[in-house]
């Protein structure tokens, strides 16, 4: 059996295909065998991401019409033998799938796989209902700000009306020095308002737009970063591990806060 | 010395337009004897035909949140009115139900095609003739107030509760989440989306939370904003209704110290010669 999870997050840019790519490389790289599908019709990136975007020959739509079989529409990656990426349709609509279809495609990964991720759209209409029918668990992506984090609250409660009780939250691109001075959500007060147990935190960081741009998923780069620990660290989490959280404030502990703290408690 | 009346006054605004007398639009659940009624909400004019995706998601909502309160393998009786339904949405209604251990057994229907479809579906029916009203049914008439409901969940955004009675809430309303009740609201929890208590009219209504922190808050036809900045230390408050609009108070004594007085159309303060 397949672990099926939908990577999703309501508002859109948060994350969620950078998250996608990059947590599908790292569980990859960990020796188990994921398919990463790309539900979000019309407006495909995971693709780019990964890469891949060259080697696209047939879509989740062609297999639906029957024109090939879902072995022949999975793209291989180029760099891990464990990761198959089944691309959306670019000149489609997310209407040209239904939620039953849907669940037809992943009905025929299953088994296959020791991961299946579904890359959700931005939304809560037909392209987000057809990624979390099949899924039977969640990974939502939040960024400390209000927009995300009420969006990420909607979509939970979607979730939960759908009975996909396994849900995890993923905050992404934290800037540990803007919570310092108190301009940025902390990921406690996110916390307290959505109730969901963290999987991990990934701080902001301009290496992966670089990675982004370059198809190349940061975890894979070779000089270690800080958000591909902490991609590493959430996928074995997924896999079961204790893990304790990366201390993003400690890099921003310089000598005047410290100073600070010690006289001021603060 | 009397305690500061207010412990934070409360933008009011003039006249809003709440929904007081809307139908319920929501599915409800209710006991019966043995069984249990679901009751669809009315088609109406102005909303011809409330999404089925929609209709079928507060359906399975509404079930969750009251799981447990029945013992498996009860059978359900479907109430709905003057809805159209067809086989598929029959199947689905099932569906939702055998999920959490009920069985629908029995469908009541005014709709000719509605009673047909669940025949075929093999489910047993009653037609009731649709009956000319000279005045149309409202129920908003009716005085009386149902049950409490009792929640235990967080109310997420996205997610309204209308009650015609109190609701009590053990966990958060969140921002973009709504409760609206024809009695009070009680949160046992932090409230942080909009409340509005005593929505068919009554003034009488209050809301209270462990933590008030509410986008907005409404008794009967008064609309408030809390303050802009948040209280240093948060403690149970309780909302009422004044003369002067919505205020907000500690809601440690507020059953001892104020009392409702018509005359004065809000809550007042309680009289007392302090020793």
């Amino acid at each position: 059996m397949s672990r099926i999870v939908v990577i999703t997050s309501g508002k859109g840019g948060v994350g969620k295909t950078t998250i996608t790519a990059n947590l599908g490389s790292a569980i990859a790289r960990l020796g188990f065998k994921i398919a990463l599908i790309d539900a979000d019709f019309g407006l495909r990136n995971l693709d780019l991401l990964l890469g891949l975007e060259q080697r696209v020959v047939y879509t989740a739509i062609d297999v639906l019409a029957g024109e090939c079989t879902i072995e022949k529409a999975l793209v291989k990656d180029k760099r891990q033998p464990n990761l198959v990426l089944l691309p959306a349709a670019q000149n489609r609509t997310k209407e040209a799938i239904s939620p039953p279809e849907m669940q037809q495609l992943v009905a025929q990964l299953d088994k296959q796989f020791d991961y299946i991720f579904i890359d959700s759209p931005a939304g809560i209409e037909m392209g987000f209902r057809n990624a979390i029918t099949p899924a039977q668990e969640a990974i939502i992506v939040t960024t400390p700000e209000m927009a995300a984090v009420r969006d990420a609250d909607r979509v939970v409660g979607l979730l939960e009306s759908e009975d996909i009780k396994k849900i995890h939250l993923i905050v992404n691109r934290v800037r540990p020095e803007m919570i310092q001075l108190n301009q940025m959500i902390s990921v406690e007060d996110i916390l307290d308002l959505l109730v969901v147990p963290l999987i991990g935190i990934v701080p902001d960081d301009e290496r992966i737009i670089v990675s982004t741009n370059r198809g190349e998923p940061l975890v894979l780069d070779e000089i270690p970063s800080l958000p591909a620990i902490a991609f590493n660290n959430i996928a074995r989490r997924l896999e079961g591990q204790e893990i304790p959280f990366l201390d993003l404030m400690a890099a921003h502990d310089n000598l005047i806060t410290r100073i600070r703290r010690r006289f001021f408690g603060n | 010395m009397s305690s500061h009346s207010t412990s934070s006054p409360l933008t009011s605004q003039s006249e809003p337009k709440p929904s007081v007398g809307k139908p319920y639009s929501q599915v409800h659940l209710k006991r019966a004897g043995k069984k249990l009624l679901l009751i669809l909400p009315p088609t109406t004019p102005k909303e011809p035909d409330k999404h089925w995706v929609e209709l079928l998601q507060d359906l399975k909502y509404c079930l969750i949140h009251h799981k447990g309160t029945w013992t498996p393998g009860t059978n359900v009786h479907l109430m709905v009115d003057n809805r159209l339904l067809d086989g598929r949405q029959f199947h689905n209604i099932s569906e939702a139900l055998e999920a959490v251990d009920l069985k629908l057994t029995r469908v009541l229907t005014s709709r000719r095609q509605t009673a047909v479809a669940a025949a075929t579906a093999g489910y047993s029916v009653e037609q009731e003739t649709p009956k000319r009203e000279l005045f149309t049914s409202d129920s908003s008439n009716s005085p009386a107030l149902s049950e409490p409901l009792y929640l235990k969940t967080t109310v997420r955004s996205g997610i309204t509760i209308r009650h015609p009675g109190t609701v009590i809430i053990q966990g958060d309303v969140n921002p973009g989440g709504d409760v609206i009740a024809d009695g009070d609201i009680i949160i046992w929890g932090c409230l942080r989306g909009i409340a509005h208590a005593g929505a068919k009219g009554n003034p009488e209504c209050c809301i209270m939370a462990l933590r008030m922190q509410p986008t907005q808050l409404r008794i009967a036809e008064a609309v408030a904003r809390a303050p802009s900045e948040n209280p240093d230390i948060f403690e149970p408050e309780v909302a009422y209704l004044t003369a002067e609009g919505i205020r907000l108070k500690s809601a440690l004594n507020f059953s001892k110290t104020h009392v409702f007085t018509p005359k004065a159309k809000g809550w007042t303060e309680r009289a007392t010669t302090k020793p």
